[in-house]
């Protein structure tokens, strides 16, 4: 009898008229009706990172160059590519529209003023360095300059691109690894706590870049001392996400799957390590910046190779625009490495999308 | 299937918990003898502090009794297992599984999901969620989230059912619907069902068998047999006398 007004109950809320409703059908329905001068306004502001794209090359093309300027055409490039991928961006997007698919629109309608402002940010980059000089030639060079000594030492650049990633990727996973097994361990045996703990209250607090000094005296090869220096501030933070996420698991969840038949082993990589998951992305993603801190220094300091040596080597000659080129890189590596680690903490936790806003 | 019939007898059994703060030790249960047998629903009512969740966790095994021991069948309990399913009042699903996945865990921790899943299938039917298999717990109300706890120990048949005020935290009208529900569940099998409520109506609404307990130090200190046939009328004369009855032992019958 009352099986069957249990299913009464989802009736009401899930399979009426308004029961296969989409979040975005429903944002329709509620949503006010724009009025025209709405609508003629998102539309602007979806062309306007075009207009800015072009306002940007007429600068670079009308407003006569302060310095010589080699292979003018690099840039120019550069701009022309960017536009053609936003007219493009736009045109996927409005043609998803038109199938009726509107979060994509959306989406770039929320972007668009970004990418006018990145737009107008380059056009006004350019007219204070290469046109006017406002900001010092070649101290501060001009983005052309950039590309163009970007393009001619590319081969070196990405040797040296090559060689950071596999420093930090190296240095960065064993540390998350080593840091994954202590964290965990720590966390739910309270005798490797015991023993473990006083290392992390020790060691902790040092910041990474204290120790390359002396890695650089004691280690055998520059390379893997980097490596230990990089493993160390990954490993500490992982450690300490980990532990405490272990050790705040609701005593309940364990009681409940005990009595479901799960055994001591299976408690702690069913239990607990899903339990603490929030917990350890958050120190992975720390340990990714605290890596990104020590390979720079790393390099900078000791390690022959690498963007963060290429820095300092291109300084000490004067090269400054190969000085930028590798900062470009850098930022953009860290970036997509920040962005990847994003992606698969929101792929792990899709559980928690509901909860955490 | 024949349903396997087991006994369950706690022999002078004691419990004392060791407070954290200072030395003094409390004694929350003392020398408690019981036997129960498949086929009953016991509920246990008393007064907070009374040891009622307590006997219930040493049925489950997770504690262990300080003195005397719990047996089933004359096999001492040492630790948790499937065969004693156990619903607690906080329906403790585990977050980061879908629905389906939580009521598949007890099958997939012990190695038997594989060609069991429709075994799965027909747990979600018997609470109605079908429609809700792939959703994570956090989207559930709160008798929904509860429905599914309780057949996620279900679906180990165990022979003894413990539920440790599995409807304490709902709203009235779906307790009653619960009610009604575990009863019919319950009904089909006739396994041991124990169950720990603060609620006198629904210890006699639901129990073959009420177990009244006192505090200090906590004991069973009446067994009353409920001779009526389900369902049971709320308002009919010897349900109102049973109350009566229970609530005078509890020192709650002013009135009566």
């Amino acid at each position: 009898m009352s099986l069957k007004e249990n299913n009464s109950e989802k009736n009401l809320s899930g399979t009426g008229d308004l029961g296969s409703l989409s979040r975005q059908q429903l944002k329709e329905l509620e949503a006010r009706e724009k009025n025209g001068f709405q609508k003629a306004l998102d539309w602007i502001i979806m062309i306007l990172p075009v207009i800015c794209g072009i306002i940007s090359i007429l600068e670079y093309k009308f407003i006569p160059d302060g310095i010589t300027n080699r292979n003018p055409q690099t840039y120019l490039g550069a701009l022309i590519v960017l536009i053609a991928a936003y007219i493009i961006y736009f045109l996927v997007a409005w043609i998803k529209k038109m199938r009726g698919n509107l979060p994509c629109i959306e989406k770039l309608r929320y972007r668009a003023p970004l990418f006018s402002a990145l737009f107008l940010l380059l056009g006004g980059y350019d007219y204070l360095t290469l046109k006017t000089g406002i900001l010092t030639q070649p101290f501060v060079p001009c983005l052309n300059a950039v590309l163009n000594i970007a393009w001619e030492d590319k081969a070196y650049l990405i040797n040296c691109t090559l060689h950071t990633l596999r420093l930090l990727l190296l240095g960065y996973f064993s540390g998350v690894i080593v840091g994954l097994i202590t964290g965990i361990a720590c966390g739910y045996f309270e005798k490797v706590r015991y023993w473990i703990n006083p290392i992390i209250k020790f060691l902790g607090p040092i910041p990474t870049p204290t120790w390359i000094p002396i890695i650089m005296v004691v280690a055998s090869s520059l390379f893997k001392g980097a490596i230990f220096v990089i493993a160390l501030g990954s490993w500490f933070a992982v450690t300490v996400a980990s532990m405490t996420g272990i050790s705040n698991v609701d005593k309940s969840y364990f009681e409940a799957a005990r009595t479901l038949g799960a055994s001591q082993r299976q408690l702690v990589f069913n239990v607990a390590i899903p339990h603490a998951m929030p917990s350890i992305l958050q120190g992975c993603t720390q340990a990714m910046s605290s890596a990104c801190v020590a390979i720079t220094v790393a390099e900078m300091m000791g390690v022959k190779a690498g963007l963060g040596w290429y820095m300092n080597w291109a300084k000490s000659w004067a090269a400054y625009d190969k000085m930028f080129a590798a900062l470009f890189v850098i930022c953009i590596i860290f970036t997509v490495v920040t962005k990847v680690l994003d992606l698969i903490k929101r792929r792990l936790l899709r559980w928690q999308n509901g909860v955490v806003k | 299937m024949e349903e396997k019939k087991v006994t369950l007898k706690l022999d002078n059994v004691s419990k004392s918990f060791a407070k954290i703060e200072n030395d003094e030790v409390t004694h929350a249960l003392n020398e408690v003898d019981l036997t129960l047998h498949s086929g009953e629903f016991v509920s246990l009512v008393g007064p907070s502090g009374c040891g009622k969740s307590t006997i219930l966790r040493l049925i489950a095994g997770l504690i262990v009794p300080t003195t005397g021991t719990v047996s089933v069948d004359g096999k001492p309990v040492t630790k948790p297992s499937p065969e004693r399913g156990m619903v607690f009042q906080k329906p403790t699903l585990f977050p980061w599984l879908t629905v389906e996945k939580n009521i598949a865990f007890s099958l997939r921790m012990q190695g038997k999901l594989k060609g069991n899943e429709d075994r799965v299938h027909r747990m979600l039917d018997v609470i109605g969620l079908d429609a809700f298999k792939d959703d994570y717990p956090d989207q559930l109300s709160g008798g929904m989230a509860q429905r599914v706890a309780l057949v996620r120990s279900l679906i180990n048949e165990p022979d003894i059912l413990l539920l440790d005020e599995p409807l304490g935290a709902l709203d009235a009208f779906t307790r009653m619907n619960m009610q009604d529900e575990i009863l019919k569940i319950w009904y089909e099998k006739k396994q041991l069902a124990i169950m720990v409520t603060h609620d006198v109506d629904e210890a006699i609404y639901m129990g073959t068998r009420v177990l009244v307990m006192d505090a200090n130090p906590g004991r069973i200190v009446e067994d009353i047999h409920i001779d009526q046939t389900y369902p049971r009328d709320r308002s009919s004369a010897s349900f109102v006398e049973y109350r009566n009855r229970i609530l005078n032992r509890l020192h709650f019958g002013g009135n009566s």
